[in-house]
């Protein structure tokens, strides 16, 4: 059992994930975007592990497996569309990406 | 250990703020691999050291790779942010952060985090009952009345003596909680044991009917120590139900003559020996660690006369294992015999290592361990066909081609063959009069 109790494992996921949000929204590099996405998924990640400690239940950790996988597909995925993007473009900056405005 | 956490998380939330501010997505880069590496350390803190080597070489490892080698390959180190939209953007963002601040702050306000909520938590027990009666007549039947409303009741049936067989007598999961156990014989005539009885959150216990000094049956219940074990050990658990005589277990050392010396359970021991029980309690459970190997041990008398042997009896690492000591009866005037009769068990591995996370894996989520297999073969597949090098011109290509073959129909190839312009008035003139080289005869 460890000392600190879950709280402040919660309070870091918290503000990573707010980091986190606040990078998908205010920055306009596609790549940054998605790392910023990694930094949700990884605080969302802390938060299960910590309440898996909590109620020492094993599934939490089961999940954060998942999520680590489908972040990896997501990540491959992601990349070869950035990549193909920047051939068409020659750039990756989410604002000049207005195609599909209606 | 609040120190460190301390440290480990002012790192974490540093480097995800140079992470989002650096104008070089390399930096920035480079600071979410520190981010992810202080993840990981708090997984370590959190008891799970398993998660903690997958952050370190599938995120800090393979996903990072990943993004440095595409912003290297792009060029596209230095990002261009236009501030035109910012200004709509930063409100939207105030707000998301104040809904955040609010969907996490409230439960951290109001201590609904706290461990107060364990005691209210109910999670699952584990009983099972043996039967070492060793006459091998009396079939028990074991109910689980549970004083709670809501939680069903649960009748065990059918359970018998097994001698030396190998018999994994399974656990039964039930709701903690308290029970009033019932132990009959088969028909139910017989009342062996009624007592109200608390099972606690992942707690294993047994139930044992033996035969007692009078022959008559007593019914205990003890609790199963299933945890971990030492390193590269095995745990022995003996029960011992002989009244009568007092039994000590010894080890006969590796010596070959056992086998012929010791050829029926009643050899007398001359042999030199190491004490490794002395005098085992009635009706009470003894626990002994065996380093990994092969070992010839035995149950003897306070005359030093062997009452059992157990030949090469195999300690694995890791292995629980519980074996009854009973006096069997001879059937038809054979002399009765001792036996340890085994009951296995499986120690439970500890929270948050490889065995714990592989075994809830691969039982209890092995459909959805398919699905994200499936999941990665289609990621796997879509990244193929995305990253073919001409995948865009060929698509272009293939676009201009159908319009061509739709946009010059028969036209052309009227034409080509009639070597007459079709569309002129001439050809129309030369339809009408139904001539011999008509195209549309061919």
């Amino acid at each position: 059992m460890n000392s600190i109790g879950t709280e402040p494992y919660i309070m870091l996921s918290m503000v990573l994930f707010l980091m986190g949000a606040l990078g998908v929204l205010l920055r306009r590099n596609a790549i940054l975007v998605f790392m910023s996405v990694e930094l949700m998924l990884n605080s969302a990640n802390l938060a299960l592990v910590a309440f898996a400690q909590q109620w020492q239940q094993i599934n939490g950790h089961v999940f954060v497996f998942f999520v680590m996988t489908v972040a990896a597909a997501e990540v491959a995925v992601g990349l070869a569309l950035i990549v193909n993007i920047f051939r068409e473009r020659q750039s990756i900056n989410i604002d000049e990406l207005n195609q599909m405005d209606g | 250990m609040e120190w460190l956490f301390l440290v480990v998380s002012f790192i974490a939330v540093v480097s995800a703020g140079m992470m989002l501010t650096r104008q070089n997505a390399v930096h920035s880069a480079l600071f979410l691999i520190v981010n992810f590496g202080c993840v990981a350390f708090l997984y370590l803190m959190l008891d799970a050291p398993f998660l903690a080597m997958v952050q370190v070489a599938v995120y800090a490892g393979a996903i990072m790779v990943l993004f440095l080698f595409v912003i290297m390959l792009l060029g596209a180190e230095v990002t261009t942010d236009t501030s035109g939209q910012m200004r709509w953007a930063s409100l939207v963002g105030a707000g998301v952060a104040t809904l955040i601040l609010i969907i996490f702050g409230f439960p951290i306000a109001s201590g609904l985090l706290n461990n107060d909520g364990l005691e209210a938590y109910r999670g699952s027990a584990f009983v099972r009952v043996i039967n070492a009666v060793p006459s091998g007549e009396l079939a028990l039947t074991t109910t689980f009345d549970a004083l709670e409303d809501g939680v069903d009741n649960v009748t065990l049936e059918n359970v018998e003596y097994n001698d030396e067989r190998e018999s994994v007598t399974s656990y039964l999961t039930l709701p903690a909680g308290e029970y009033t156990v019932t132990v009959t014989s088969e028909d139910g005539s017989e009342i062996l044991y009624n007592e109200s009885m608390i099972l606690e959150t992942k707690v294993s216990q047994s139930i044992i009917a033996y035969s007692n000094a009078d022959n008559g049956v007593d019914v205990v219940t003890v609790a199963d120590d299933l945890s971990p074990t030492d390193m590269g050990t095995m745990r022995l658990t003996l029960f011992n139900t002989v009244a009568d005589t007092s039994v000590s277990l010894v080890d006969l050392g590796q010596y070959s003559t056992i086998r012929t010396l010791c050829e029926n359970a009643t050899c007398s021991t001359l042999i030199p020996h190491r004490v490794l029980i002395d005098e085992l309690p009635v009706a009470e459970t003894t626990s002994i660690d065996f380093d990994e190997g092969t070992y010839n041990i035995a149950f003897v008398d306070e005359n030093n006369d062997v009452l059992r042997t157990l030949q090469d009896f195999d300690a694995d690492r890791g292995a629980v294992e519980t074996r009854v000591f009973v006096l069997e009866p001879g059937v038809d005037g054979a002399q009765a015999v001792h036996r340890a009769a085994v009951f296995s068990a499986v120690a439970s591995p500890s929270f948050g290592s490889p065995e714990a996370i592989g075994q809830v894996l691969f039982i209890d989520y092995l459909l959805p361990v398919q699905l994200v297999g499936i999941l990665l073969l289609v990621a796997l597949i879509g990244v193929i066909v995305l990253a073919r090098p001409d995948a865009l011109a060929q698509a272009e290509r293939r676009r201009v081609n159908r319009r061509r073959r739709v946009s010059r129909p028969l036209v052309s190839v009227l034409s080509q063959q009639t070597g007459a312009d079709v569309l002129s008035g001439e050809y129309q003139a030369k339809l009408t009069e139904g001539s011999d080289d008509d195209p549309q005869a061919k």
